[in-house]
C-alpha cells in the first residue's frame, strides 16, 4: 500500500513519521519546502504538489489548518482530486466544520475519490507518541482499509458514522475540553480567592465525580503556572467557533459552549492567543481583580 | 470504643451510616488510639427516640442533609454536644455558614469539621466517596477511621469551611462537565450522529472524565432516573453564586451552568437526574428532545 501525507506541521510531521516507522512507502508534500526536510531525511519521498502525491498513492492523508486549506488540498488547482487514481482514499485529519467535511466529501465522490474525515485528539504529545484518539466519519470499507495506518498514529480509531461524523465527534470533544478547562480555571480561581490551596482541592477532587483528564493534566499545569503550549488558545477559539457555527446551522442552544467560546475570544483579544488554553486562569484572575 | 452518631439518613446518609455500623469494629482495630475516645456525643438524642434501635445506639453527630438555611437553628433545636466532641458535617452547605457553625461550636469546646463528599449514591453505597474536609489539623487521627470506612480518599483542605470551598469547586467542575456532556450529546443527536459512539471515542482521550463516563453513559442510553437530582445541583449552584458574589469571582461557565440548572428546575425536571435536566434543557431544542 502506497501512502501519501500532506501538511507537515506540529501535528502532521510526527504523524507522518510514525507511518514511515511502520514500514510503509510514504510520499509527502507540504507548502513550505523546509517542512518536508525531516521526512525526506527519514526516508520519505517528496512530491511537487498534492496532485503528484495522489497520483502515486492508494491512501492520502492531510493535516492542515482549516476548511479553506482542506478545500484547496482536496479540490483546488494541483489538488488531490486532480491527480487521483480510481479508488483513492483521501483521509483528512484536520479539524474543520462537519458541514464543510460533508460538502468536500460529496464533491470528491463525484470524482471517484472516497473521503474519510478523521480528526484527532491528544495534541502534539499524542502525535509524537502515536497515542492519538482518532474519530472517523465515512465509508466503512474505506475505514477498514485505512485502519492499519490509523494504528500507527493513534491508540484508538473509532468509526462514528457517515461523512462528517468524525468532525461532529471532534466538535463534541472540543466542547468537553473547552468547557472543562474553563471550569477548572474557575474552580482554582475561586479556591485561591477563598484562601484555600488549589493544589489540595485538585488532589481531593481527583478521587470523585469531578475527575477528568483536564483536571489531572491541565489542572496541574495551572498550579505550576505553566502556560506554554500545548494546545494554543487561538486553536481552541477556532474549534469553539466551529461548534457555534454548527449550533447556528442546527438551531441548537449550547449555553456553556457559548460562554466558553466567548472566553477564548477574550483570551485571543487579550494577547494570550499563543499561550496554552490553561492561561484561561490568568484571564479569570485578571477579571477578578488580581 | 468511640461512639458515632449519624443524623440524616437519605440517599447518601443511609448507606454511609450503614458502613459506619459495619466498619465500627474494623475502624477500632485499625486505630487503637481511638478506642477510648468518644468521637461524638449525643446530639441526636432527641431524634433517636423515633429511630430503630441501631440508630438509637449510634448517638448522632454527623448530619447529612441539604437545606443549609436550617443549620444555624439546628444546635438550639437539638442542644449542643459536650466539650471535646466533634460535629462532623458531610452536607454540602455554604463555606460561610460552615465557618459560622464552627465559631459557635468553638465557644462550647466542640470542634466542627466540614467534610462534604463527592461520588453520589453509588460512591456512598460502595464506600468510594472522595471526602474533602476542613477543620483543625489535630483532629485528623480521630477522623481517619471514620473516613476510612466511608470513602477511598480524604484530603484535608484547610481550616473549617475549606472543605466546602473544595466542594464548591467540585460542583463547579462537575456541573459544567455534565452540561458539556449534554451539549455534546445534543450536538451529536441534532447532527444525526450516534452519541454512544462519540462518547466511546472521547473516553480514551483528553476529553475523558468521570462525568462523560457516568452521566454521558446515561445520556447515551437515555436513562434519566435520579442519581443526583437536578434540584440539588441547583441548590449547590446557588451556594456557589452566593460565594462568588463577595469575592467578585469571574465565573463565566458558572453562569451558564446556573442558567441551565435553573432552566431544568423551572421546566419541572427538578426531581429528575441532572443528566436528564441538562440533556433536555441544555440541549436547547427542548420540544424535540422532550418527546
Amino acid at each position: 500500500m502506497k501512502v501519501g501525507f500532506i501538511g507537515l506541521g506540529i501535528m502532521g510531521r510526527p504523524m507522518a513519521l510514525n507511518i514511515l516507522k511502520g514500514g510503509f512507502d510514504l510520499t509527502v508534500w507540504a507548502r513550505r519546502a523546509e517542512s518536508m526536510a525531516p521526512l525526506l531525511e527519514a526516508g520519505a519521498k517528496g512530491a511537487a504538489s498534492a496532485a503528484e502525491v495522489a497520483a502515486g498513492c492508494d491512501v492520502v492523508f492531510s493535516m492542515v489548518a482549516d476548511a479553506a486549506d482542506v478545500e484547496q488540498v482536496a479540490l483546488g488547482a494541483g489538488g488531490v482530486a486532480e491527480g487521483a487514481r480510481a479508488g483513492l482514499i483521501y483521509v483528512d485529519m484536520s479539524t474543520i466544520a462537519p458541514a464543510a467535511a460533508q460538502s468536500i466529501s460529496a464533491r470528491l465522490l463525484e470524482k471517484g475519490v472516497t473521503m474519510l474525515d478523521a480528526p484527532v485528539s491528544g495534541g502534539e504529545v499524542g502525535a509524537i507518541s502515536g497515542g492519538l484518539t482518532i474519530m472517523v466519519g465515512g465509508d466503512a470499507a474505506a475505514f477498514a482499509k485505512v485502519e492499519p495506518l490509523f494504528a500507527r498514529m493513534g491508540k484508538a480509531a473509532t468509526l462514528i458514522g457517515g461523512p462528517g461524523a468524525g468532525q461532529v465527534a471532534k466538535a463534541c470533544n472540543q466542547i468537553l475540553t473547552g468547557v472543562g478547562v474553563l471550569a477548572v480555571a474557575e474552580a482554582f480561581n475561586f479556591a485561591r480567592k477563598s484562601g484555600v490551596d488549589a493544589g489540595k482541592v485538585r488532589e481531593a477532587l481527583l478521587g470523585g465525580f469531578a475527575y477528568s483528564r483536564i483536571l489531572e493534566n491541565h489542572g496541574q499545569r495551572m498550579l505550576d503556572r505553566n502556560f506554554k503550549p500545548g494546545f494554543k488558545a487561538w486553536m481552541h477559539q477556532k474549534d469553539m467557533n466551529i461548534v457555534m457555527q454548527e449550533a447556528h446551522r442546527l438551531g441548537l442552544m449550547l449555553p456553556s459552549s457559548a460562554a466558553t467560546a466567548q472566553l477564548f475570544n477574550a483570551m485571543v483579544g487579550s494577547g494570550m492567543g499563543e499561550e496554552d488554553s490553561v492561561a484561561a486562569l490568568k484571564l479569570l484572575e485578571c477579571l477578578s481583580g488580581e | 470504643m468511640m461512639k458515632v452518631g449519624f443524623i440524616g439518613l437519605g440517599t447518601m446518609g443511609r448507606p454511609m451510616a450503614e458502613h459506619l455500623i459495619e466498619g465500627r469494629a474494623r475502624a477500632a482495630r485499625l486505630e487503637p488510639p481511638c478506642r477510648q475516645r468518644r468521637l461524638a456525643v449525643a446530639l441526636g438524642a432527641l431524634h433517636a427516640q423515633r429511630w430503630p434501635s441501631w440508630r438509637r445506639a449510634a448517638r448522632s453527630c454527623a448530619p447529612m442533609s441539604p437545606p443549609a438555611p436550617t443549620w444555624p437553628a439546628w444546635p438550639t433545636r437539638c442542644g449542643r454536644p459536650g466539650a471535646g466532641a466533634i460535629h462532623l458535617d458531610f452536607s454540602t452547605i455554604a463555606p460561610g455558614v460552615a465557618k459560622g457553625i464552627a465559631a459557635a461550636h468553638a465557644e462550647c469546646g466542640v470542634d466542627f469539621v466540614d467534610a462534604p463528599v463527592s461520588g453520589g449514591g453509588v460512591g456512598a453505597r460502595n464506600a468510594t466517596l472522595a471526602i474533602m474536609w476542613g477543620g483543625r489539623d489535630e483532629l485528623a487521627p480521630r477522623l481517619a477511621p471514620i473516613f476510612a470506612v466511608l470513602g477511598k480518599s480524604a484530603v484535608r483542605i484547610g481550616e473549617a469551611g475549606a472543605g466546602q470551598v473544595a466542594k464548591a469547586c467540585n460542583q463547579m467542575i462537575l456541573v459544567n462537565l455534565i452540561q458539556a456532556c449534554a451539549e455534546a450529546a445534543a450536538l451529536a443527536n441534532a447532527a444525526g450522529v450516534d452519541f454512544s459512539l462519540v462518547r466511546e471515542a472521547m473516553l480514551g482521550g483528553s476529553a475523558g472524565s468521570r462525568a462523560l463516563d457516568v452521566f454521558g453513559g446515561r445520556m447515551a442510553s437515555r436513562d434519566f432516573a435520579a442519581g443526583v437530582e437536578a434540584r440539588l445541583h441547583h441548590k449547590d449552584y446557588a451556594l456557589l453564586m452566593d460565594e462568588a458574589t463577595p469575592h467578585r469571582r469571574a465565573t463565566a461557565g458558572g453562569g451558564g451552568g446556573m442558567a441551565a440548572a435553573q432552566c431544568a428546575d423551572g421546566a419541572g425536571l427538578g426531581q429528575a437526574g441532572h443528566g436528564l435536566a441538562a440533556a433536555r434543557a441544555g440541549g436547547g431544542s427542548m420540544q424535540g428532545s422532550l418527546k
